[in-house]
């Protein structure tokens, strides 16, 4: 008799585990014909450096102070290792005073300069991950610099000073104003938004450069078959360049071991895979090598600080193009590593992943509408009524869907 | 003689204390004035007609993009909309008469443009971003 108790339970047990498993394999099936169908690619396909050779010297100008004409900042300063290559505060704490030093030399960053009083810039550092890896062609939040699908945008106009999109990229930070570059007499003078003023800037960095980092120049130059003398700021943003692609290119994830069948997932993450390629709609943006299709869409993020535009105001990728079809749109942002790069959105305003995916699929639980002044309330019913586009792409998520896709995208870091 | 000499002193110490008491008048006295009265006011005219310039951006780039009747009436409002401008024109020019200078102005302006970034400082407190 219990024997035969015995053998019904344990065919019972056989019976809902072997279901469990065909449906956990269902699952695991689903998505990774989906992931690989949404453009992912492993992280060894991923890297290109064409200045490899100089790329570990590109360290040195990457953390040095001279690379700000007046303002005592380095690239490092807000792109800090601790807070995932950003600054960790919502709005980037740019140039400062000399109290934002700290005994020994070293520099106050995050949250501390924030509070510090150095002077804010409105957007949120963005991260550098994957960077200039194969098919990363557009970056900033506004899609400033531009080299995707044969276009080539940038503040340069039809001269760029280099192909290479990174390397234009790595060129305007240096000249704007506060980010890195305090307003003196000699900048004011050049303030014309000229690409020729902007010349003068550059060759003084270069200057600049050559006199307090004698050994990266000296290495720098005989890489590119120049004198110091004859360098200018391009080959210094090569170096640059080449030392983000090499430091912060993709690396294999939990994701890429599952994709090889190395790990599985758990259940959370694979419930959440599901969600993103799913019903969540994610993949429908953040879709690609990156998990960014590089285009610019309408997230209705709570707006923090003065806004690009001031008062308040942001117009994104409008400041840039002129079209009023992209007022208030944004770059999608890739995914790598995006549980490290806190707090979210263009002006950092919501500190979660959960809120984060929240401003796609229920906004309005983010704002207590209460709380906003009257100009506040229509520019965010502004940006509600425009977008629309993403509201009819994802599905309303539960506090349970949304930390399950939260665990997928963890398995994004390395 | 001497009552001459004395007269003359007085007329001058007279004429020098009513040019002192209205040159401070003019550099110091009115200029603090015009902020204290007036300054409130010109950052919000100042908000005013910078959104009325944005607006009318916005709606002349549309009809550039997208002509129609729409788009066209909406650009003929907005360049109505401008004349919110006409009043921070005024203010501006009666406080520069009053002593201020340009640079202070623009550093009121710089002010209301900036007014939220303390929101982000407040943010930071608030959610206790710690690392």
């Amino acid at each position: 008799m219990n024997l035969g108790i015995d053998k019904y339970l344990a065919f019972s047990v056989l019976l809902c585990t072997s279901g469990v498993s065909v449906g956990q394999a269902s699952f695991e099936k689903i998505l990774m014909t989906q992931i690989a169908a949404s453009g992912w690619r492993p992280s060894a396909e991923l890297y290109r450096n064409p200045d490899e050779g100089i790329s570990e010297v590109g360290r040195k100008i990457f953390e040095s102070e001279s690379l700000s004409l007046n303002g005592n900042i380095s690239c490092r300063t807000c792109h800090q290792d601790k807070f995932g290559t950003s600054d960790g505060i919502p709005n980037a704490a740019a140039t400062g005073e000399g109290r934002l030093a700290v005994h020994g030399g070293g520099r106050i960053v995050g949250p501390d300069r924030l509070m510090a009083g150095a002077k804010l810039l409105p957007r949120h550092v963005l991260p550098f991950w994957g960077r200039g890896g194969v098919g990363f062609e557009t970056f900033f939040w506004e899609g400033k610099v531009d080299f995707s699908e044969g276009k080539e945008i940038s503040q340069f106009g039809a001269h760029p000073p280099s192909e290479d999109a990174l390397v234009v990229a790595v060129h305007l930070p240096v000249v704007e104003i506060r980010e890195m570059l305090n307003e003196d007499e000699f900048v004011t003078a050049r303030k014309k938004e000229s690409v020729e003023q902007a010349k003068e800037v550059y060759a003084k960095i270069s200057s600049s450069l050559q006199r307090d980092e004698p050994q990266a120049s000296q290495a720098i130059a005989g890489y590119l078959n120049k004198s110091v003398g004859q360098l200018q700021y391009t080959d210094y943003a090569r170096a640059v360049a080449a030392f983000i692609r090499s430091e912060f290119r993709v690396k294999p994830t939990k994701l890429e071991h599952f994709m090889s069948g190395k790990e599985t997932l758990s259940q959370d993450e694979l419930r959440g895979g599901i969600i993103f390629y799913g019903r969540g709609g994610c993949v429908l943006c953040h879709s690609g090598a990156y998990f960014s299709d590089f285009k610019f869409h309408l997230i209705p993020f709570p707006q923090l600080g003065f806004g690009k535009n001031g008062f308040g105001v942001d117009y994104g990728r409008y400041n840039t193009t002129f079209d009023t079809n992209d007022l208030y749109k944004f770059r999608t942002p890739p995914l790598y590593n995006v549980e490290k790069t806190s707090p979210y959105g263009h002006s950092g305003s919501v500190k979660t992943m959960e809120g984060a995916i929240l401003a796609h699929t229920d906004p309005l639980r983010l704002v207590d509408l209460r709380s906003l002044d009257g100009y506040s309330r229509h520019e965010y019913y502004t940006r509600l009524s425009q977008s629309g586009e993403v509201g009819q792409k994802v599905s309303y998520l539960s506090d349970a869907d949304v930390s399950q896709v939260v665990a997928f995208l963890r398995t994004l870091s390395f | 003689m001497r009552k001459k000499f004395i007269a003359g002193m007085l007329i001058l110490n007279v004429s020098g204390a009513v040019s002192c008491i209205g040159l401070c008048g003019k550099f110091v006295v009115m200029p603090y004035l015009a902020e204290r009265q007036y300054k409130e006011q010109y950052k919000g005219l100042m908000f005013g007609c910078d959104y009325s310039m944005r607006e009318h951006l916005i709606a002349k780039n549309r009809f550039r993009l997208q002509p129609s009747t729409a788009s066209e009436q909406q650009l003929e409002s907005a360049e109505v909309g401008l004349t919110a401008c006409h009043d921070y024109d005024r203010l501006r020019k009666k406080m520069l008469s009053m002593g201020l200078s340009s640079d202070e102005l623009a550093r009121f302006g710089l002010e209301a443009i900036e007014e939220k970034a303390s929101d982000v400082q407040a943010f930071v407190r608030d959610h206790e971003f710690r690392y």
